[in-house]
């Protein structure tokens, strides 16, 4: 059963991850807690279920267009809520709390305007489950662990290998530095909130297509925040890392002790691993952050 | 300063446009309806506000009551305790309707139980805990649930998949941070164990957890002849899937949210599910309703449809009886209610407010199809 | 007890939480996201002494008061030694905490079928006479030699730190004062729903404060107390959107933190220089002199 569980913790941990990932880019780069991901994901996840309604794509183009409307998402939310804080050089903590308006004006967009029922996506991938003697696996949240590495892997190849990943890097360093190198700012900031928002689209089609398509669905962000935050600051491997172990951890508590047991549990780990590790697993000590 | 001004001007304007207060004008009868429209519960919240509707629609066509026509008022309260009562103080001293529809959840319906005594307006709802209802001293006056409540709902689902399918190992997984799950679970295990039946394992889960694979397992190597699942309809489509996917095939036993659209949502997993409703669905009465609530409204109508539907007719015919618009006349003759809905009989224990031993309806699950098996009472014993 | 006077009990009690918020961010820059967490141990903790011991209501509030700050002192021993961006995350994890330990501990306190039967003892008198002690109180606490030092935390902990303020200590001190508060807001909402339960004070209720207290003004109690009434009243007022509501009051907020992003109220107060500059009089004649 042992063997079992750890797959089971692999398979939410894959989830975890993949909403890691996103929001740890806007993390790292911007220094700021974004919650509006959370709303970016469901946005993603409606569009798509329209386009498949409307049109209906296969399920890469399903995940392409999700990914798209994410990313677009994530720049509207942009312009609202962030540009106009950044004008007037407000402190990083109006970010966060903007950011959290954002991801509920989403969920009342949606409540206002699709509705409140549930939607669902059909089963893409057939069987759901992979099942090799005695153990059992999800084949979706395979795919989403799968997912999660390869756009890790993506995203460090365009940071590292191109020139707009770059400018992202270096307005990551600092801001006004690299704007006196000839950075235009803005469009990077504007940019890095696209690609996040595009790793948020497409994880917000795999939440709708796991786990049903309803307007709360931005909510689940909350683990893609603690994720990244003991994941640590400084590089990306944190997020994908706290998230699957976050995953794993939550897998174990419930399977030996109980899952109402969990968040009491969570919190004493939690505090006692910040204490010993402030800087996450995978990071450096850097400035403080929100 | 300037802006400073400006917010202030705009905080008065906010105060001015608040203090205007409405009432019923000459020809109408108000209802207040308080319902959770946006938030986590809202799917019930308006299938209940529609099938209230419904009602409404057809009462008026047919003339109204005592010659006038019914408007009703509805109050979304996001399922906050808080907003409910003002919702419900609004409707009482601004809008001033003559009774209340409630919502099916009793995290509203508690506290509305203790400010409807103090102001007297009858609220009628579908608010299952027995606290919304009764309280240590008796019965909250003003208080009405229509349906069975969560004990009397958990035994009928134990005593018929102990007397009828004759099972007796059961695993249970609820969500301990739900008052209905927990509401349900416990007194379900309880009757289970005083039947001489066993529970081999229980595993709860937590609100917004989509996640049960780690529970599923424990379920299945416990090996149970059958799974008790009293969740809301989406963590029960999600939980049937993930334990058919792991294997676990025995049957599962559920509360009423099992209805529509849980099908829906979980497609095949949903099959070989036997749970208590609060309808029959292949009698003429409900299939007239369902085939009105189609055409209204396009598209299938959830059991609150059926509670909203019954509970404005049931007010109707108490304002009727009562004959006057006068709320505490119209509580009365709510308590002599004698009243075959689409939910059944309904007849209020004049002691509890609650249509006390009404049986519900057996449904069973098979080929992605609800088939109805029959009305069921657990025996008293 | 009509309408207006059951909204204004709400708005007090909520504008009791933000402050107990605001005590804590504005003096000491400390983002916690688990205040509804304090509101739940000073509402569970009065409401089951008055239901099942039958203490009588101020001194079940003062009881509980006193041991929500004795489980605010635990926490916070381990808490604030840590950065500040992790205390967001574990004030959070604190607040699921004490939402599963409520739901688990269901032979006490009912668990997630909630605490009923809560006497109903909250009229606006009380209220509001509770909201002026408040702010009394916290007002001078900001004034006082103990507050400044506390600022200077805020903008720069190694700076104070240099010119030898303890900067734990300070933090210790304001946290558990801010859960004072905050449980004491929780106690006043559970004696006037009659009913509680874990779900009421989640993580959404928790940053629901968090946002009010930006949008008032992270210096300005003045700023607080009237943003919050804004917020909530206008949460009232807005019905008449319909299905729109919630989109439209996220959007009001978004739009005025957009275009204040020091608060609405900034760093203004409604104290004796406001007085001064409106009035032309010398404040001291209403007020006592500040040193």
């Amino acid at each position: 059963m042992f063997l079992q569980q750890l797959l089971n913790g692999l398979s939410l941990g894959g989830v975890y991850a993949l909403m890691a990932i996103g929001f740890g880019l806007i993390y790292n780069v911007l220094k700021f807690s974004n919650f509006s991901h959370g709303g970016v994901m469901l946005i993603g996840c409606y569009t798509a279920y329209f386009a498949f309604k409307i049109f209906h794509s296969s399920l890469f183009l399903t995940l392409l267009f999700g990914a798209i409307s994410g990313g677009l998402c994530a720049v509207i939310f942009e312009k609202l809520a962030i540009v106009p804080l950044r004008k007037r050089n407000a402190p990083k903590i109006y970010f966060f709390v903007n950011s959290i308006n954002g991801g509920l004006l989403s969920e009342y967009l949606i409540v206002a305007t699709v509705g409140v029922f549930f939607h669902t996506f059909p089963d893409f991938l057939g069987t759901t489950n992979i099942n090799i003697g005695q153990i059992s696996f999800s084949k979706l949240n395979l795919t989403m662990l799968i997912i999660s590495l390869i756009t890790l892997f993506g995203l460090m190849w365009y940071l590292y290998k191109t020139k707009s990943g770059r400018a992202i890097r270096a307005v990551a360093c600092d801001i006004n530095t690299a704007s006196l190198m000839g950075v235009d700012v803005n469009q990077v900031i504007s940019l890095t909130f696209f690609v996040s928002g595009l790793l948020g689209g497409l994880c917000g089609v795999f939440l709708g297509i796991n786990y049903t398509i309803y307007p709360q669905l931005g909510k689940l962000i909350v683990k893609g925040w603690m994720a990244s935050v003991i994941g640590g600051l400084g590089s990306l491997l944190g997020p994908v890392v706290g998230g699957i172990l976050l995953g794993v951890l939550e897998t174990f508590l419930t399977a030996y002790i109980s899952s109402s047991f969990t968040p009491i549990l969570e919190f004493i780990i939690l505090l006692m691993f910040l204490l010993i590790r402030p800087q996450g697993i995978a990071g450096v000590i850097v400035e403080e952050k929100v | 300063m300037n802006k400073l001004k400006m917010i202030v001007i705009l905080m008065a304007m906010f105060f001015l446009l608040f203090s205007y207060s409405w009432g019923a004008s000459e020809g109408e009868i108000l209802v207040g309806n308080i319902q959770d429209m946006s938030a986590g519960t809202a799917i019930w919240g308006q299938n209940d506000t529609n099938g209230i509707l419904l009602a409404v629609e057809e009462i008026n066509a047919r003339g109204g009551i005592l010659g006038k026509k019914i408007r009703l008022i509805t109050y979304d309260t996001k399922g906050d305790p808080t907003e409910a009562i003002n919702a419900y103080n609004r409707l009482v001293d601004l809008d001033k309707v003559v009774a209340v529809l409630g919502p099916p959840t009793s995290n509203v319906g508690i506290p509305l139980a203790s400010i409807a005594e103090r102001k007297k307006v009858p609220v009628i709802g579908d608010f299952m805990d027995e606290r919304a209802t009764t309280h240590s001293g008796g019965v909250w006056n003003f208080m009405f649930l229509t349906e069975p409540c969560c004990s009397e709902q958990a035994e009928i689902a134990a005593s018929y998949a102990i007397k009828e399918l004759k099972l007796s190992k059961f695993a249970v997984i609820y969500n301990k941070a739900n008052s209905y799950s927990v509401k349900m679970a416990i007194p379900f295990m309880s009757y289970v164990i005083k039947h001489g039946g066993e529970v081999l394992i229980t595993e709860t889960y937590l609100f917004g957890d989509t996640e049960f694979r780690a529970q599923c397992t424990k379920i299945k190597n416990a090996n149970p002849e059958a799974v008790f699942v009293p969740g809301y309809v989406k963590d029960n489509a999600l939980i049937a899937k993930q334990l058919r996917g792991i294997g676990v095939d025995v049957p599962i036993i559920g509360n009423n949210s099992w209805y529509v659209p849980l099908i829906e949502l979980a497609g095949a997993a949903a099959n070989n599910t036997y749970f208590p409703n609060n309808m029959a669905i292949d009698i003429p009465r409900f299939q007239d309703f369902m085939k009105l609530y189609e055409k209204r409204f396009d598209m299938e109508p959830l059991i609150h449809a059926c509670m909203g539907y019954d509970n404005m007719n049931i007010l109707a015919d108490a304002i009727k009886k009562a004959g006057k618009l006068d709320p505490i006349a119209i509580k009365d003759a709510i308590e002599q209610t004698d009243y075959l809905g689409v939910m059944g009989k309904i007849k209020f224990n004049p002691q509890t407010h609650r249509p006390d031993r009404m049986p519900l309806v057996m449904l069973k699950i098979e080929n992605e199809e609800y088939v109805t098996i029959g009305e069921y009472l657990a025996p008293l014993d | 007890m009509s309408f207006y006077q059951g909204l204004i009990i709400l708005v007090v009690i909520n504008v009791i939480a933000v402050i107990g918020t605001f005590l804590l961010t504005g003096m000491t820059g400390l983002l916690s996201f688990g205040q509804a967490s304090f509101m739940a141990l000073g509402a569970y903790i009065s409401g089951m002494l008055a239901v099942k011991f039958n203490i009588p209501f101020l001194l079940a509030i003062l009881m509980a008061i006193i041991a929500s700050v004795f489980v605010g002192f635990i926490i916070a021993l381990p808490v604030v030694k840590l950065r500040r961006d992790y205390f967001a995350l574990t004030t959070f994890a604190f607040g699921e905490f004490l939402k599963a330990v409520l739901n688990q501990s269901v032979a006490i306190t009912g668990g997630a079928t909630g605490l009923a039967g809560i006497p109903f003892k909250v009229n606006i008198w009380i209220v509001l006479i509770s909201l002026i002690i408040v702010i009394l109180l916290v007002r001078n606490f900001r004034n006082s030699k103990f507050g400044k030092e506390c600022l200077a935390i805020r903008d720069d902990e190694l700076a104070a730190r240099s010119c030898g303020i303890d900067s734990s200590r300070k933090k210790m001190t304001v946290f558990l004062f801010s859960v004072a508060v905050t449980s004491f807001a929780g106690c006043l909402y559970g004696f006037y729903t009659c009913y509680i339960d874990p779900s009421m004070f989640g993580w959404t209720k928790s940053s629901e404060l968090v946002i009010m207290v930006f949008f008032g003004g992270l210096n300005s109690l003045t700023g607080v107390i009237i943003g919050t009434t804004f917020l909530t009243l206008s949460l009232e007022i807005l019905r008449f959107t319909g299905a729109w509501r919630m989109f439209v009051y996220v959007l009001i907020m978004i739009i005025l933190i957009d275009f204040r992003p020091q608060g609405v109220f900034g760093n203004w107060e409604l104290d004796g220089r406001t007085f001064e500059k409106f009035l032309h009089i010398p404040s001291s004649i209403i007020f006592k002199k500040e040193k």
